[in-house]
């Protein structure tokens, strides 16, 4: 009876070092689409250089809706729903590449409304990116019940906003995963040049020098943005977006952006570390700088939408 | 005795979901709780491995991008099975910038204010090469306007 019960408690110990292995492991699958991992055997002193693969990455971040809206919330200017893409434009988005591309729109535009906390619009723009998300495929990522509750109270905007972006990456992990980076691509230039459109139309309206530094500012992201685009440049319409993205890039060309090295500080507060960098960059532009690269950003922005 | 391996029977029984999940969702809500007030941006899964011929784990790299006068902070939960405590490094190229591995010490965060706008490289790795998994999650603590970066 002892032995049959240790043989019975050994069974079971064995049960869960396997599951917590599988647990383990599926998450290593998880990883390895986001992540380049290197065996000791690779690791050298040699400086970490980007490769296209490794940009593929960074897409994620691109365009950070999180980022974005505590700019436009500084710069004083009203909420606009008119700068927005209408979500009755969803029917007309029928094919993949017109739904991920607008799936990115109106991911950015929700960031702008969440920022303002306009809880009488919101539900239309979730049901619209839960419509585009369904026609790729991704819909499985957006819980529209569980977001339009949050929507319903001003009270769970910071939830919202997290459940939304988790969503978004989520979405982003699993495109990649199986194999739709271009795909994911489209999304996340759809939300670039709609979270640029958005700061453009408020700096005109504002002279926001925040939001004008970030718009010009993104002359690093530019070039990011064409080397993964120009992958996929053999699919359809994709050719047409790259030629737009080298016009955007072309408006950014006397965009100067130099950099000063102060020195590192490190801080201890509360128990936690802080780091404040030593390279200092500043960015150079003129008004009428400024005003090429929003002219060709609400070009791109406007064919996108249409 | 009986009774004892009965308890150790049931808890093994019990607690299979926490161990299953040690590396999963349930630490990344973790990590997201000791995120505090900042706001979410991204969340990374980490899982280091020996392969049969490899003596220690190497490291995981992700690529960031993180926009100039934002001050970050980066979180890092431990797998409850850890050996050792993971080592959270932001580099700039081959420039270390921040770790959470500080003075022999090793913190749970670091925050990072940024005064460069450009891709940035998050790595993480065991000091002593061991297995082991953690979830880390990128948030924004405060934006400064330019006036304010002189610090």
């Amino acid at each position: 009876m002892y032995k049959n019960f240790i043989f019975s408690l050994l069974i079971i110990a064995s049960v869960q070092l396997f599951t917590g292995c599988s647990g383990c492991s599926d998450n290593k699958k998880s990883s390895s689409g986001d992540a380049l991992t290197l065996p000791d055997s690779l690791i050298t002193d040699a400086p970490l250089k980007l490769s296209e693969e490794i940009m593929n990455e960074v897409i994620g971040n691109i365009s950070s809706p999180v980022e974005m809206a505590g700019l436009f919330k500084s710069s004083g200017v009203e909420f606009t729903q008119r700068i927005l893409n209408n979500p009755d434009n969803v029917s007309n988005y029928v094919t993949s590449y017109k739904r991920a591309l607008n799936l990115g729109v109106y991911s950015a535009d929700l960031g702008y409304i969440n920022t303002f906390d306009k809880n009488n619009v919101v539900v239309s723009y979730l049901l619209a990116v839960k419509n585009l998300a369904d026609g790729i495929r991704v819909g499985q990522f957006f819980d529209f019940n569980q977001l339009s509750r949050l929507a319903s109270s001003s009270a769970n905007l910071d939830s919202l906003m997290e459940l939304s972006v988790t969503s978004f990456n989520k979405m982003d992990s699993y495109l990649r995963e199986q194999n739709r980076s271009n795909v994911s691509s489209l999304i996340v230039t759809g939300a670039w040049i709609e979270g640029l459109y958005l700061s453009s139309a408020i700096v005109r309206e504002s002279g926001d020098e925040q939001l004008s530094n970030r718009i010009a500012e993104q002359k690093n992201v530019i070039n990011i943005l064409e080397i993964i685009l120009s992958n996929y440049v053999s699919e359809p319409n994709f050719a047409d977006l790259v030629a737009d993205v080298e016009e955007l890039k072309k408006a950014y060309a006397p965009i100067k952006i130099t950099t000063e090295l102060g020195e590192p500080q490190r801080i201890e507060k509360d128990g936690s570390l802080i780091f404040i960098q030593a390279e200092i960059s500043t960015v150079h532009y003129t008004k009428e700088d400024l005003n090429n690269i929003m002219n060709v950003i609400e070009k791109i922005r406007n064919k996108i939408v249409a | 005795m009986k009774k004892l391996l009965f308890i150790i029977t049931i808890s093994l029984l019990f607690f299979q979901p926490a161990l299953y999940a040690q590396c999963g969702e349930a630490l990344k809500k973790t990590a997201l709780q000791e995120m505090g007030d900042a706001q979410y941006i991204k969340d990374f899964s980490i899982l280091l491995e020996k392969s049969p011929t490899e003596a220690k784990t190497g490291m995981i790299r992700f690529n960031v991008l993180l926009n100039s006068r934002n001050h970050y902070k980066f979180n890092v939960v431990n797998g409850s099975m850890n050996a050792d405590d993971i080592v959270m490094q932001l580099y700039d190229k081959d420039e270390l910038l921040s770790s959470n591995l500080d003075s022999g010490k090793k913190y749970k965060s670091f925050e990072f204010i940024c005064r460069a706008t450009k891709v940035y490289q998050l790595v993480f790795s065991f000091t002593g090469g061991q297995e082991g998994c953690a979830e880390a999650v990128l948030s924004l603590v405060k934006q400064y306007s330019e006036g304010q970066m002189g610090l």
